[in-house]
């Protein structure tokens, strides 16, 4: 009795989270902050000056939340074909960003190889990278499947 | 599987917008089961059948390759 209502507590908590979703404005807000941590990453590079490691690393943040929001932020529409479009794109995003953290540090390895002429060494994708790249194709896969639905 | 949605609509005069906000889903999702592209969930297919007031089975069919 006490397995069953832990199983079924258990199923309804899973059920809450996948079904969880934020306001369609928090859409709009993710754009601004990506567009704003681009901008800023320019700003940072060309017009300020001195030590802006940290700056960097705020906006990277920033960004990585920005994607977040517009990822997991409602649909206008959301109905059962949006949420299993959805589902189509957090897996395709998964699948490339696993392939791309495979591949991409070998490509990599190979160009700045080809570039400096040899003596480079082996280095892994940041978690920036990889989750930026994941959270960019769930974005453009999940465009891409609205717009062909 | 195949539907005959689109005759059911027909005959209740309604368009795809129409039949899209009677039973709470977008238009883009009525054109999309109509033209067999998306498999509607079983609450989906129930609530057409309340609404065209026919058994589900009559406007969804099973195709060969299913």
């Amino acid at each position: 009795m006490e397995i069953k209502k832990f199983a079924e507590c258990e199923r309804r908590g899973i059920n809450r989270l996948m079904n969880f979703r934020l306001p369609h404005y928090f859409y709009k807000i993710g754009m601004a902050l990506v567009a704003a941590s681009i901008l800023m990453f320019f700003v940072r590079a060309f017009v300020i000056e001195g030590e802006t490691e940290t700056l960097r690393m705020i906006f990277k943040k920033v960004l990585l939340i920005g994607l977040l929001l517009m990822s997991i932020a409602r649909d206008k529409e959301e109905d059962e074909l949006i949420t299993k479009l959805r589902m189509q794109s957090y897996t395709y995003a998964f699948i490339i960003g696993v392939l791309y953290a495979l591949i991409m540090p070998y490509i990599d390895l190979g160009v700045s190889n080809l570039v400096h002429g040899g003596g480079e060494v082996y280095k892994d994708l940041g978690d920036f990278q990889v989750l930026m790249f994941m959270l960019f194709i769930q974005l453009f896969s999940f465009i891409t499947l609205k717009r062909t639905r | 599987m195949e539907n005959t949605i689109k005759v059911e609509r027909a005959i209740l005069s309604l368009t795809q917008d129409d039949l899209a906000k009677k039973i709470g889903v977008s238009r883009q999702t009525i054109n999309s089961i109509e033209a067999n592209r998306y498999v509607p969930s079983t609450v989906l297919a129930l609530k057409l059948s309340v609404l065209f007031n026919k058994p589900v089975n009559e406007f969804f069919k099973l195709s060969a390759d299913d």
